[in-house]
């Protein structure tokens, strides 16, 4: 894999199953065998040969109606999921917002919680310690900190959770639709906290909705559609086209 | 050899994982960690009274006989049960962040040696204070305790990737140490087996590990070696396959769970 590149996803193909009737059970498993239910199970092809090239420093959207398979891309480009067919690498510490808070335990303090974070993310304890005083200080959430995190209202778990994210040094960033996090003036910041990594030469690969966020932030865009990449290329004019169809 | 590099670079989650499977468990009970012990003591209690008493086995100093053998078997239940269910449990955490999966067991399976080496020195109290003491023999104690963690582990391995997939596995597990206790040698001598039963005690492990135990900790003498060395070997390879078998299955737990 050359040097300058931090994702390459080649001849990518993802399939989901459809159970309209799940056997979980060893007896369901043995009768479903033997009835022709599999063919009830539809098979929904979700990404269709994709293939793309990231290079690193790279700021890009992958936009597209919901259901084209921006999300599943991601998915895959994280090691969640894995592809039927097809090979994904990433070259580089990597790190997605897919969701924030996963890991968080509602009964231990805001603190404690930044440690299990982070250490999913994997931080060795040294590395959280050095960020932990700038993650607290970016989450705003000044003395709530050493308070259980069931304690806390949503806007504030999505603080803490966005605070540890973006501070793990990952030169590759996933992140999936959460920039509506906490108020206008919590969002700005995340926004700026973005731009400044982004200046700082980390891979950015964000899913978005938010056509203002795309024209800011990102150099290139990427419109799926179908499961199919339908145009690569420079921000305005990708969504020049895709506003287009939109209309 | 990418899995001890993972391990290694993701050490921080291994740790915080075990100490949370060791403080979480008791977090909102009252006597907290103190149930670690009070819970295998209160079995040996009804153990203790049923056996010599109502069932008349014959044996001098029960009471110490059982303990260095059903403690080492609580071990060996609780982890691979709580081991079954692990996948399932922290399913929500898999859906959303990467993280080299076999974390997940592998913290399960060391928080349960924990606890089972914390239940140990109640165990050495009751071996102290009966007047039966230590010996020589105690060295060979960490090699038991080695080959019973490399075997759960194996076992966990196996049985919490293929619970994802088949839900009756944890149900089966139930059952399986329950009649697991009684092919094991915890509450009888193996002498008290009929002739024709007694290749039961080679072929479960659990029921070689635990005579080693006793021999160490009750006998004062050196255990069967052969039978242990050869159950060493097998644990290890137990341990290999389950690690397959789990790298193989894992690719498909997100989706499953």
């Amino acid at each position: 894999m050359e040097k300058n590149i931090a994702i390459k996803v080649s001849h990518v193909y993802k399939d989901f199953k459809l159970y309209y009737d799940k056997a979980h059970t060893l007896k369901e498993k043995i009768l479903f065998f033997s009835k022709k239910n599999k063919e009830k199970d539809d098979i929904l092809h979700v990404l269709k040969d994709i293939n793309l090239e990231i290079e690193k420093g790279e700021s890009v959207a992958l936009i597209g109606t919901n259901g084209s398979g921006k999300s599943t891309l991601l998915k895959l480009m994280t090691k969640i999921i894995y592809p039927n067919k097809g090979k994904i690498t990433t070259n580089g510490k990597l790190t997605s917002l897919l969701e924030l808070g996963a890991g968080f335990h509602d009964d231990f303090t805001g603190r404690e919680n930044i440690y299990f974070n982070a250490s999913i993310f994997g931080l060795t304890r040294k590395e959280i310690e050095e960020k932990i005083d700038d993650i607290i200080e970016f989450s705003e959430l000044g003395d709530f900190i050493d308070n259980p995190v069931r304690t806390y209202s949503s806007g504030m778990y999505m603080r803490l959770a966005f605070s540890v994210a973006i501070n793990v040094q990952a030169e590759i960033l996933l992140i999936d639709e959460i920039l509506a996090v906490g108020d206008q003036h919590f969002q700005e910041k995340c926004f700026n906290k973005l731009i400044e990594l982004k200046k700082s030469g980390k891979t950015i690969v964000i899913v978005t909705h938010s056509m203002d966020q795309v024209k800011r932030f990102c150099d290139r865009a990427v419109w799926l559609y179908k499961g199919e990449v339908r145009m690569d290329g420079n921000v305005s004019e990708v969504l020049e086209e895709y506003l287009k169809v939109c209309r | 050899m990418t899995i001890f590099k993972d391990l290694y670079n993701y050490r921080e989650l291994l740790k915080t994982n075990i100490k949370k499977e060791i403080r979480g468990k008791y977090k909102g009970s009252w006597l907290g960690v103190i149930w670690t012990f009070l819970n295998p003591l209160l079995m040996l209690a009804v153990y203790a009274f049923v056996f010599p008493y109502i069932l008349r086995v014959n044996v001098e100093n029960y009471t110490i006989f059982m303990i260095v053998a059903l403690i080492p078997w609580n071990f060996f239940t609780i982890a691979v049960q709580t081991g079954t269910s692990c996948v399932n449990i922290n399913g929500n955490i898999l859906k959303k962040v990467y993280f080299p999966r076999e974390i997940i067991p592998l913290s399960v399976t060391i928080s349960q040696l924990i606890n089972f080496l914390i239940t140990c020195l109640i165990m050495a109290i009751f071996i102290l204070v009966s007047g039966v003491g230590f010996s020589w023999h105690l060295l060979l104690f960490p090699l038991l305790v080695f080959i019973q963690f490399i075997l759960i582990l194996g076992i966990n391995f196996i049985l919490s990737a293929v619970t994802v997939f088949v839900n009756d596995v944890a149900h089966f597990v139930q059952v399986a140490m329950t009649m697991g206790f009684y092919a094991t040698p915890i509450v009888y001598l193996p002498q008290m087996l009929p002739d024709k039963f007694q290749w039961a005690m080679k072929v479960n492990p659990m029921a070689v590990l635990v005579e080693g135990y006793r021999s160490v900790l009750y006998y004062h003498e050196i255990p069967d070696m052969n039978w242990l060395l050869i159950w060493a070997g097998l644990s290890f390879l137990i341990l290999v396959i389950g690690y397959i078998i789990f790298k193989k299955l894992e690719r498909t737990f997100v989706e499953e769970l």
